[in-house]
């Protein structure tokens, strides 16, 4: 039967012995992290960006690298998920974006925040973290085929949208069956207003419909002529 | 009790329970946005109520490990305390740093890395403070008459987890080594030196209850702590599956962790044993429950529940999502709070002379929390996995899936109420045993029948 003193040698032993393996391996690992996170693309902007995402505790709702709480969305591909485009419009104001929905804390970001936030998000979302987030198996088998035909005739009418109408407007409204439901659906709209309308409203939602959740937009002049001729022919 | 300097602990565990308390506050705020209902969110946005709950829940364990040590270390010792006084000093300054601590998480001043929320000034006053701790029980356990096994490894837990701190206090630019060393404190403290303080406090509660033979008893604690330290170092590896770290991870992080239930399943079935083999039947009946239950509640909540999601495979898609939340739960309940609700049901008798040690209320206590927080880790359960399936596996939107949960929550408020219940009921009985009283006999309540076998006495 074991005795006391061979129980301690087995717990040094083993101590002593597995925290070389692991110094071991952390050495390993600094020396192949450079590599594996493309340390050459860090620029000052990343840096900063994640000592912003540090400092406003962005982890307390957000996980990144599935790192974090549970109450917000994973931000580990929102670059790619999202564009530069649409983080700029939301980061200044969270809930316009997503008014009723839960609620993001409005930081006094500066144009310069904004920047080495997004810079920061593209770098993590380009490392390689050995397969994580995976693409969801199931996805093709969620969606029922009436709406992958319905899909099909969407990505007609999404072919000839302005590529900012993907960046921000399908983030809360549906075209064809793409896009959230945060908004009204967008099919047919173009059969109650015109394209000076729609100018008009997106320059200044709440000069229009005092009250809208539809935010306003930063938009370039050519960007929203764009906008307003797609979604006035949107018939 | 033996020693006058050892009612110093009453301090730290009456702390305990005012943290605790307000933990639970910050977890309601946290239960209830995620129903849907986030009314505080200009003045408490979730992000502080998460750092206030989880930082809180480690003051609190650490003042409990710490009441804890001062209990324990005279006795094993066999001399006074080092220094009252500076206990006292040390206890006051831990809890002024805390409160700014929390004060700052409500006015945005933090460095939000996951559980070490703590701004870096106050990070340095953390360290004059634990060196404080560790000079104080040092000089107590080296100056000593004895050691033994179970003091040495107490000592060498708290120290451990000291040094462990500091590799959260390095400053990295890159997000994958800033995670990298930031695990080498969450997770080396409770999936490893944790463990020993964890296990030595055990032991000291096994030998006052059961009257098993210290040497049987401490045999075991080391196979224990070896186990622990044989698959928890290694097994820190699954937290580097996806972080920008090397693809071995997922192979030695995978087979480690799958290893790291067996620390805690000795550690039920050894407690367990000896309570079988009990050769004296202790009148503190609560303590017993509580240590017990501890035992057995930290192999589910941190061995099995977290091997149930640590297998790499199965980890791609529960990383990050309320799975998680499941486990962290149980573990740090089973594991960490139950044994400082041990140690303190066991020390409250000796401390103050009143013997509720087999009331109706404290047994409902024990009853009510464990049963609640079972219930809880159920609710945290069904809203993780459905989450993984509609969220990871489906793909479908973060913010509709939640909308999805929220009835799960009301769920987890209604179980946390009960557990609530519990809790308060735990406090009110330790309210009920009053001060320390200076007319307690010095001796222990229960004579140890077998000899001490310690080690000779080292020249101070």
């Amino acid at each position: 039967m074991l005795s006391k003193s061979q129980a301690r040698l087995f717990f040094w032993v083993g101590t002593v012995l597995f925290s070389g393996v692991f110094l071991w391996l952390t050495v390993d690992t600094i020396a192949q992290v450079p590599d594996q996170t493309h340390q050459q693309n860090m620029s000052a902007a990343v840096v900063r960006g994640k000592h912003i995402f540090d400092k406003n505790n962005c982890m307390g709702c957000h996980t990144i690298m599935g790192e974090g709480a549970y109450y917000a969305p994973e931000l580990t591909k929102t670059y790619e998920r999202r564009g530069e485009a649409w983080l700029k419009a939301f980061l200044p104001d969270p809930e316009a974006m997503y008014p009723n929905a839960r609620r993001m804390v409005k930081y006094d970001f500066s144009e310069q925040d904004l920047d080495d936030l997004i810079a920061f998000f593209k770098w993590v979302g380009e490392m390689d973290l050995n397969g994580f987030p995976a693409d969801p198996p199931l996805k093709a088998l969620a969606e029922p085929a009436a709406a992958s035909a319905a899909g099909a005739a969407g990505a007609n009418v999404l072919a000839a949208a302005p590529a900012v109408y993907g960046q921000l407007c399908s983030a809360c409204h549906q075209l064809g069956g793409t896009g959230n439901a945060v908004g009204p659906a967008l099919d047919g709209v173009g059969q109650k207003y015109d394209a000076a309308w729609f100018n008009t409203w997106l320059a200044d939602p709440q000069a229009v419909r005092p009250g809208t959740a539809m935010p306003r937009l930063p938009l370039s002049d050519a960007d929203r002529d764009a906008l307003a001729n797609y979604l006035a022919s949107l018939k | 009790m033996k020693y006058e300097s050892q009612k110093v602990a009453y301090w730290f565990f009456a702390a305990c329970m005012l943290l605790f308390s307000l933990q639970l506050v910050y977890g309601f705020i946290m239960g209830v946005a995620h129903m849907g209902y986030d009314t505080l969110h200009p003045w408490i946005p979730f992000n502080t109520a998460r750092a206030t709950h989880t930082n809180l829940l480690v003051v609190w364990l650490l003042c409990g490990f710490m009441g804890a040590a001062h209990y324990i270390i005279p006795e094993e010792s066999g001399r006074e305390l080092h220094s009252v006084k500076l206990a006292y000093i040390q206890l006051a300054s831990l809890l002024v740093v805390g409160v700014i601590a929390i004060i700052g998480f409500h006015l945005n001043w933090w460095e939000g890395r996951k559980f070490l929320e703590i701004p870096r000034p106050l990070d340095y006053l953390v360290v004059v403070n634990i060196l404080l701790f560790i000079y104080n029980i040092g000089m107590t356990v080296f100056r000593g008459r004895q050691f033994s096994t179970t003091g040495m490894v107490l000592y060498m837990g708290l120290v451990s987890a000291a040094l462990l701190y500091l590799p959260g206090m390095v400053w990295f630019d890159s997000q994958t080594l800033d995670s990298y060393f930031r695990w080498w404190v969450v997770h080396l403290w409770v999936e490893g030196v944790w463990e020993l303080i964890m296990g030595s406090i055990l032991a000291f509660l096994l030998i006052k209850l059961t009257g098993v033979d210290r040497e049987v008893i401490e045999k075991w604690l080391y196979v224990i702590v070896g186990l622990t330290f044989i698959s928890g170092i290694l097994g820190t590896g699954h937290h580097y599956y996806w972080i920008g770290a090397p693809k071995y991870w997922l192979a030695v992080g995978g087979f480690f962790s799958a290893l790291e239930p067996l620390a805690f399943l000795a550690m039920a079935l050894f407690a367990v044993a000896m309570y079988r083999k009990s050769g004296r039947s202790h009148p503190n009946k609560i303590s017993l429950l509580w240590t017990i239950g501890c035992a057995i509640l930290s192999f589910v909540g941190a061995g099995f529940l977290g091997f149930a999601h640590t297998l790499p495979q199965v980890n791609l898609y529960t990383h990050g999502t309320l799975v998680t939340a499941m486990h962290g739960h149980l573990a740090f309940w089973g594991a960490y709070a139950m044994i400082v609700m041990a140690i303190i049901t066991y020390a409250l008798p000796e401390m103050t002379g009143r013997k509720l040690w087999d009331n109706a209320m404290g047994h409902l206590a024990f009853w009510s929390s464990n049963i609640g927080m079972v219930s809880m880790t159920a609710a945290f359960a069904v809203a993780g996995v459905t989450q993984v399936y509609l969220e990871r596996r489906m793909g479908l939107d973060f913010l509709q899936v939640q909308q999805e949960l929220d009835v799960h929550f009301l769920g987890l408020v209604l179980a946390a109420t009960l557990f609530t219940v519990g809790i308060i009921l735990y406090i009110w009985n330790f309210i009920r045993f009053g001060l320390p009283s200076d007319e307690v006999r010095l001796k222990p309540l229960e004579e140890e029948d077998d000899e001490r076998h310690v080690y000779a006495a080292q020249p101070a």
